[in-house]
């Protein structure tokens, strides 16, 4: 064998072992370092996915009015989706700041994001947005749309971020049940199709089919009190706690544009 | 210089392939996704020498082992040294699998690439069991196991032969292809 390929394994040899001993900052510093290589590609792709998807409508409808209705459109699913938040602060989130001294709280600041892809690997639920640091995406972002929460963002590059939905089994919610006093944390399975459990419930809790479940908002928490979570499709006791199975509000399998909660306005 | 040029097209295929797999809808079945990522791969341990195949593997495995990293508590869930492990080890096994066949063949290229999604997705089930607990095998899981790996050997050859267009040097391009030889 060359000198030069002794060399060159031996490279490979320090680099394989170099990775292997990398540390989580290290990795998600990587990571976003992958996403900003692909952002261009992926861009580039999805425009001309959706291009390609909008032909028929294009051929229906005058360019001016599609541009229209489509900024209307937008305009509509914020204020839904800021009514959404609103909701649950109006009842119990004024209570609570009259009573604990809670600083009132204010509508979302939020960044609307087309929705780029959806991770192809079968054991994670994530998507890809067109929007990054740039532009005042961070980490640990919530995402929801005018139906309810998403999820939340967690690899950002410049120009593109990653989103884990609510369905991963790694994203956790705080979650509680309305018209009841019950709380617990919601999580995706591996097992289910998009449905969300909802454990950690009293296992005398007395959740019906179709009560709504938002978030619960707790301190030092990612995502804010009152988004809309999921509807109770069943409930279950088990050996310890309770287990609800949700219905997620938002449509995760069709997402095409969200919203990225930057901050309280 | 033409193996540089190569591997330079297959990297940029690799990443391109990673953009487009998640642009492509699910497969309506089970709602399982295409991998086109294992497709390039596997054409590239078969195209490339042995060491520009591994240091291939090793890119591979750094792009896959990214894209599925998650970082809870401040501790990465999987790392990159399984995905390393596996595409290292697929490297060595399609190169000794084109050698014991005398070089590249699309028939190999497709089988290849229906292993190593097979043993992709279970291997990431079986990982994730292990680290987060249970074992929820039913049929929806594996349908998202065995329809991708089904899928693959239909794309392959696709993608097969429209690399070998991009790439007119490929070793089964010429006479060489028919000789059994170490130096493809």
């Amino acid at each position: 064998m060359k000198k030069l390929q002794i060399a060159a394994l031996a490279v490979l040899v320090v680099a394989i072992v170099s990775f292997c001993l990398l540390e989580a900052g290290t990795l998600a510093s990587l990571q976003s370092g992958l996403l900003g290589i692909l952002s261009p590609i992926t861009r580039s792709g999805g425009a001309v996915k959706k291009s390609i998807s909008g032909i028929g409508k294009d051929l229906m409808t005058l360019e001016q009015l599609q541009k229209e209705y489509d900024r209307t459109l937008a305009e509509n699913r914020r204020l839904r989706a800021e009514n959404s938040g609103l909701r649950d602060l109006q009842t119990d989130n004024e209570h609570l700041r009259q009573v604990l001294g809670y600083r009132e709280r204010s509508s979302f600041r939020l960044v609307p994001a087309a929705v780029l892809g959806h991770d192809a690997g079968a054991w994670w639920s994530t998507i890809k947005i067109n929007r990054g640091s740039k532009d005042g995406i961070a980490a640990d972002m919530p995402v929801i749309t005018d139906r309810g929460l998403v999820g939340k963002t967690t690899a950002v590059s410049g120009d593109m971020s990653e989103v884990v939905l609510i369905s991963d089994e790694n994203c956790k919610v705080a979650a509680k049940v309305e018209g009841t006093k019950e709380q617990g944390i919601s999580a995706g399975a591996r097992d289910t199709a998009g449905e969300l459990h909802l454990t950690f419930l009293s296992k005398l809790a007395d959740l019906q089919p179709g009560q709504k479940v938002y978030t619960a908002g707790v301190s030092g928490g990612i995502f804010p009190s009152g988004l809309a979570l999921g509807t109770v499709k069943s409930f279950h006791a088990r050996e310890l706690d309770g287990e609800a199975i949700l219905e997620p509000t938002a449509d995760l399998g069709d997402l095409e544009e969200v919203f990225v909660v930057t901050g309280a306005k | 210089m033409r193996q540089a040029l190569l591997f330079i097209i297959l990297l940029i295929l690799l990443l391109v392939s990673v953009a487009l797999q998640d642009l492509l809808p699910a497969i309506p079945i089970a709602q399982s996704r295409i991998q086109l990522l294992p497709i390039v791969f596997c054409f590239a341990m078969l195209a490339l020498p042995l060491l520009p195949a591994l240091y291939f593997a090793l890119i591979t495995a750094l792009v896959q082992g990214l894209l599925v990293l998650q970082i809870q508590a401040g501790h990465s869930e999987l790392g990159l040294t399984l995905p390393i492990v596996f595409f290292v080890s697929w490297a060595i096994v399609l190169q000794m699998s084109s050698e014991a066949t005398h070089g590249m063949r699309w028939e190999l290229h497709a089988a290849g690439c229906a292993l190593v999604i097979l043993t992709l997705l279970g291997g990431e089930f079986l990982v994730l069991c292990m680290k987060r607990g249970g074992f929820p095998l039913d049929v929806n899981i594996g349908l998202q196991i065995l329809i991708p790996a089904l899928a693959a050997p239909f794309i392959a050859p696709t993608l097969y032969f429209g690399l070998r267009g991009l790439v007119p040097f490929t070793p089964d391009a010429g006479p060489v292809a028919s000789q059994p030889s170490f130096n493809r």
